[in-house]
């Protein structure tokens, strides 16, 4: 709470300093529809990784090599590319690198019970050196392949909403897709209820005839996949370009991101439009004239999902948590 | 589907032409160091509501779970409906019908109750409405009423105990057993759950339960088989034409107490004093009523009952473990209701607890860690502490003790549970206190490690300490307590003289069958 | 040990494989100078691994300890500004003392949280990671930013007397700073009544609250304490290795020092030898580039050992509760 109050404090200084200078705002709409265009943007950066690793978590495993995974997918996709020259195919090079980290993650924890923490860290740093190496080569080449804004024919034209929703990326609209699959998949189907029984109470759905293992698996592999499309995403699309520590901490806002949106799908995504916000504003708070440090800005995702996490904490001892139940506990079925 | 005339309680002649809903027959189930069936059997006809009874260890569980398809028996057969069957899994009794409600809930507490309900066995979409309002009706057919939407973790014990039932009957069981349902109740579910029972078993389907309430017993049942030692001791006996303390005597047996009893004592000053103590369970539902007891030094004294009717929280509330709602603990005059467990520990009050490992002893630290864990302060030099003098006292405890271990800065985990008994035993009893509380203290231990323990509390008793022990095994109760308490539903419900009293009076009070001027 | 040496092995594809390992023996353990370079490396890895393990010789997580190692350069620096004149003696080990309080500051957030609701650990440190080095950057862009250094933000130098002294050939003071650091906290953890009090703690709550132990000031002490250690770290990364705060200062250490705890199953007795493993197989990387192999490899190499012993079956024993709203419970 101490965290939130200072970060408020600073939100409540910087009107002070602009109403000094009102001609400073330099506010027109071209710029405001630029940094809606980049919240969107990096917003489904940011979802497409969450939404994995909030599957992931659902189903009771907890994934900290987001990072790692985001840079193999990321620099996979951007080699295909030079390689091959299609971008669909570098995409899927980049879905299946992800997921294949993250089942290594699978294999130590779900398969060997080691512990959650240890496994996912290392696999960051094990991603992050790997994509080093692999993409040596490529750093500063132009792209081989790129996905570049979909055309939506007049809708693009609408004034506003057109520019902002309309003329990006396809990974955008597979962040949307994503999104919706999986709050279907995960609430309305037989896959979905047993996947979020697997995470709350494995022995449950092991006694109601449900794999767990599989299950968990299944669930860390989908986290792999969706955090190798959010990097595929950076080096195929935003950029595109590949360069050691292009992923820049953003698979640690993903990890946040997943507690901020109390872990539903909904939530996440109003979530990453948020912390995609400040992304955005990051380079563009000197444009509208606002005399606050973009570096202070870019620390507010993170205090933020501390603030949410307490409060959480504060609450859980009411009713249940948000957070799915079996979280981070290796399951090993009893012996009859 | 309607074969039994709703309104009578025993089962018709239309009954006597169809097989048995449930036969078991000579099951043996053995477990290492422990046989838990020896030959028991079971005869359930179909449509009645039927009672198994016994006492802590009689097998009552495991020939349940062996029926459910938990427990493959060693020997023995089992049929349903006539036909033999061989479960290998509970799917497998599902399969032919047989569900069962265990005690501890497998339920996911952020589900709703319809989720939880159709989680395994549901088509691929969940329609959630559909399945709520099939859920729903499901739930008034039996009386279960239950609202479908409302997340478990909202739910009150009895109301979670109807979605477990609900969830056998979503998967058409028709032969429903359920493990001591009502220790989680108020009274007034129990009643309920009575009815609920009555209910399905008008309905054709056949109940099975475990219980030690006889006026459930009484209340909800046609029949009743009594377990003892692992054998059945009594087959279906018609309720209505039973008596209570018939019952009440086949659980507990006459055998007689050819045991020896340790000389008289002389019984001195009161040590503990307990008055009014109240306490809430784990669960949140009250578990001990206002408990009187008093300790006198020299003395033992033996708390009796069937698990689960407070004896537990007795002891953690005694020993500091549990905070209570009224009442006070007093030990030799200084009131200790308010004290830390380390203040009771220093005042003169050692705790043998129920849980060894995890409450007594710490797994994973070596024997000398453990053996130091209620005095290390007297063994801090500065801030150190002094190694030397910590390994003498450990070695000094396995020593008097006679602890079997392998090197003492080894984790405790290789030991025997006997050994494991003594350390703790031993430890509690090494910094002389003036009174011992011992929760189950020989449960689980070899013939050997049982007579240690015993030896060491009648030890205690001689040198004075006054010794409250609590236990599950009559006889051992029988033979070393100089008093014995019998524990019901959280109050000490009667009191008995150990040399003279009837071993059926003693278990009547213990299912809570009072009858007046039962303390002899 | 031997699955990971087969893994190295596996690596070694491309180039000469006995020749870079050749190599990387050669700069990082071969001769004083080599030692000396490894020894320093080990000094970050050592203290950050060390802050680890004390708090994972309790089941508790500290993930940001690459963040209170920046918080302690910050509180290092700091010291250095306001005290321009003082004389070595007295600066350095107020920088260091400065460092220590910072890391702890950064720590007691998570650690108050953690003692009394039952925050999850592993997020807050996680988060307030971000934070430090944020903090860092802001100060580097703003406030400390040297006036000569045009265009590329830069804080200045740091005083002659803000530095550690030599011990020999490169190696720093830090290298004895640090084993003793080590060597006493290795020793309260075995002999101390406070060591004694942790580890009961870490067994089981339970059994602590039935030996009189306060869970909720352990996990406070501890975790501050751990947020310390880490502060420390980044106190003598900067004085003795470093000639100023940079934004890459943690460089990882913190992560790593997550790693090397984990190695040494979390005692204090085994971070120095696996942080000097590490420190080796960093250097040996560093010097390999040369040789037109990437310096990722050694990060590579660092994450196959950690493989060997997850294989090995080491980590298994932990949990993690995300979310408690009971601050004695979810400890191992």
């Amino acid at each position: 709470m101490y965290l939130a109050g200072t970060g408020w404090r600073w939100c409540l200084a910087t009107p002070r300093r602009l109403s000094h200078d009102p001609g400073a705002w330099l506010v027109n709409e071209a710029s405001v529809i630029g940094l809606l265009e980049a919240t969107v943007s990096f917003g489904a950066l940011l979802y497409l990784a969450a939404l994995g690793e909030m599957i992931t978590e659902k189903a009771g495993i907890l994934n900290l090599g987001v990072e790692g995974m985001m840079a193999m997918g990321a620099v996979t996709g951007f080699v295909v590319a030079l390689h091959t020259g299609n971008p669909w195919v570098a995409l899927a090079g980049a879905v299946a690198a992800g997921a294949a980290v993250a089942l290594l993650h699978g294999l130590f924890t779900v398969v060997m019970g080691a512990d959650q923490v240890v496994s996912g860290l290392s696999l960051t740093i094990l991603g992050i050196g790997l994509a080093a190496y692999l993409g040596k080569g490529s750093v500063g080449r132009p792209s081989g392949a790129e996905l570049s804004s979909v055309d939506w024919g007049p809708l693009s034209d609408v004034p506003w909403l057109g520019p902002v929703l309309f003329q990006q990326s396809p990974f955008v609209y597979l962040a949307v897709v994503a999104g919706v699959v999986a709050w279907f998949v995960l609430g309305r189907t037989r896959l979905g209820l047993a996947l979020r029984a697997a995470g709350e109470s494995a022995s449950t759905a092991d006694a109601a005839g449900h794999s767990v293992a599989g299950l968990r698996l299944g669930a860390v592999a989908t986290g792999g996949a969706l955090a190798g499309t959010s990097g595929a995403y950076l080096t195929l699309s935003l950029t595109p370009q590949w360069a050691e520590g292009i992923v820049a901490g953003r698979g640690w806002i993903a990890v946040a991101l997943v507690i901020f949106g109390a872990w539903r799908p909904g939530r996440v995504a109003l979530g990453a439009l948020l912390f995609g916000l400040t992304l955005a504003l990051k380079t563009r708070l000197q444009t509208f004239g606002v005399d606050f440090s973009p570096i202070l800005l870019s620390m507010l995702p993170y205090l933020l999902t501390v603030g949410v996490l307490v409060a959480i904490s504060i609450r859980a001892r009411n009713r249940p948590s948000p957070a799915p139940a079996a979280l981070g506990i290796a399951y090993r079925r009893e012996e009859r | 589907m309607n074969e039994t005339d709703s309104t009578s309680c025993s089962p018709t002649d239309s009954t006597a032409h169809r097989p048995p809903a449930v036969e078991l027959s000579g099951i043996w189930k053995r477990f290492p160091g422990v046989v838990a069936n020896a030959g028991a059997h079971l005869t359930v006809l179909t449509g009645t509501v039927h009672a198994v009874l016994g006492e802590n260890g009689a097998g009552k569980s495991t020939l349940m779970n062996v029926l459910a398809g938990v427990y493959r028996p060693d020997e023995g057969e089992v049929r349903i409906d006539g036909s033999a069957r061989h479960f290998r899994s509970p799917a497998d009794a599902l399969a032919a019908g047989v569900g069962m409600v265990h005690q501890e809930f497998r339920l996911v507490p952020s589900f709703t109750v319809a989720e939880n309900v159709v989680l395994g066995a549901v088509d691929r979409i969940v329609r959630r409405q559909s399945i709520e309002s099939a859920v729903g009706d499901l739930a008034e057919r039996f009386g279960l009423a239950t609202d479908p939407v409302r997340p478990v973790w909202q739910l009150s014990m009895g109301e979670r105990q109807r979605v477990e039932i609900l969830k056998a009957l979503w998967r058409d069981a028709r032969i429903l057993i359920l493990d001591e349902p009502t220790a989680v109740l108020t009274p007034g579910e129990a009643d309920e759950l009575g009815g609920v029972l009555r209910h399905m078993a008008d309905d054709g389907r056949t109940v099975v339960f475990i219980s030690h309430k006889l006026h459930e017993v009484t209340g909800f049942c046609d029949e009743a088989t009594v377990l003892r030692g692992g054998e059945t001791v009594a087959a279906s006996l018609p309720v209505n034409g039973t008596d209570a303390s018939t019952l009440a005597g086949l659980m507990v047996g006459s055998a007689p107490m050819a045991s020896e009893r340790p000389p008289p004592c002389v019984v001195g000053e009161p040590m503990l004093e307990v008055e009014a103590l109240s306490c809430l369970g784990d669960r949140g539902l009250q578990a001990l009523h206002e408990v009187d007891l008093t300790v006198y030094s020299g003395e033992i004294v033996g708390i009796a009952g069937v698990a689960g009717n407070g004896q537990r929280e007795l002891a953690q509330a005694i020993a500091g473990l549990r905070p209570t709602t009224g009442g006070s603990v007093r030990l030799g005059g200084t009131d200790l209701t308010t004290s830390t467990p380390r203040q009771r520990f220093i005042a003169g009050l050692g705790y043998i607890p129920e849980d060894r490992i995890g409450v007594g002893l710490a797994p994973r630290l070596s024997v000398t860690d453990n053996a130091i864990l209620r005095t290390y302060t007297s063994h801090r030099k500065g801030p150190f502490l002094d190694a030397g003098a910590a390994t003498n006292h450990c070695q000094d405890l396995v020593d008097r003790f006679g602890v079997r271990t392998g090197p003492l800065d080894e984790p405790i985990a290789g030991l025997s549970g006997g050994n494991l008994q003594r350390l703790l035993v031993g430890r509690e009893l090494s910094d002389h206190p003036q009174v011992v509380v011992a929760a189950q203290p020989t449960r689980g231990l070899d013939v050997q490690g049982v007579k240690a323990i015993q030896d060491l509390l009648v030890a205690e008793r001689g040198a004075g300490v006054a010794v409250l022990l609590i236990s599950e095994d009559l006889d051992e109760l029988l033979m070393l307590a100089d008093r014995l308490l019998v524990m019901h539903d959280g109050r000490v419900v009667a009191e008995f003289n150990p040399e003279t009293a009837r071993r059926h009076a003693i278990g009547e009070a213990m299912v809570g069958h009072v009858a007046t001027g039962a303390a002899t | 040990m031997a699955l990971v040496v087969g893994v190295v092995l596996l690596m070694g594809s491309g180039h000469d494989p006995i020749r870079v390992y050749e190599r990387m023996f050669d700069a990082s353990l071969g001769g004083s100078r080599a030692w000396s370079v490894t020894l320093n490396r080990a000094v970050p890895l050592g203290l950050a691994g060390l802050a680890v393990a004390v708090a994972g010789s309790m089941g508790l997580w500290n993930i940001g300890a690459e963040g209170q190692i920046m918080a302690g350069a910050i509180g290092a620096t700091w010291v250095a500004r306001i005290g321009e004149g003082w004389p070595g003696p007295v600066l350095v080990p107020a920088m260091l003392a400065a460092a220590v309080v910072g890391g702890g500051l950064l720590a007691l957030g998570p650690a108050v949280a953690r003692a009394r609701i039952g925050v999850n650990e592993i997020i807050t440190t996680l988060m307030l990671n971000e934070v430090a080095l944020r903090l860092v950057q802001w100060l580097i862009h703003g406030r400390w930013k040297d006036p000569d250094s045009h265009g590329f933000p830069l804080a200045p130098m740091l005083p002659e007397q803000g530095r550690l002294p030599n011990l020999f050939e490169r190696a720093h003071v830090g290298v004895v700073l640090a084993g003793v650091v080590i060597a006493l906290f290795g020793l309260a953890a075995s002999r101390t009544a406070w060591g004694y009090e942790l580890r009961v703690a870490g067994s089981s709550g339970a059994t602590a609250r039935y030996a009189g132990i306060s869970l909720q000031r352990k996990i406070l002490t501890v975790l501050v304490l751990s947020g310390g250690v880490a502060g420390l770290a980044g106190g003598v990364e900067l004085t003795g290795a470093s000639d100023r705060i940079t934004e890459g200062l943690s460089n990882g250490f913190g992560f790593a020092g997550i790693i090397v705890a984990a190695l040494a199953l979390m005692r204090p007795s085994g971070v120095a030898a696996v942080a000097l493993l590490f420190g080796a197989v960093q250097i040996g990387g560093q010097s390999i580039q040369t040789m037109g192999v990437s310096s990722s490899v050694s990060t590579i190499l660092q994450a196959l050992i950690l493989f060997g012993a997850i294989a090995a079956g080491v980590f298994s024993r932990y949990r993690v509760e995300m979310v408690s709203g009971d601050a004695a419970e979810a400890v191992a």
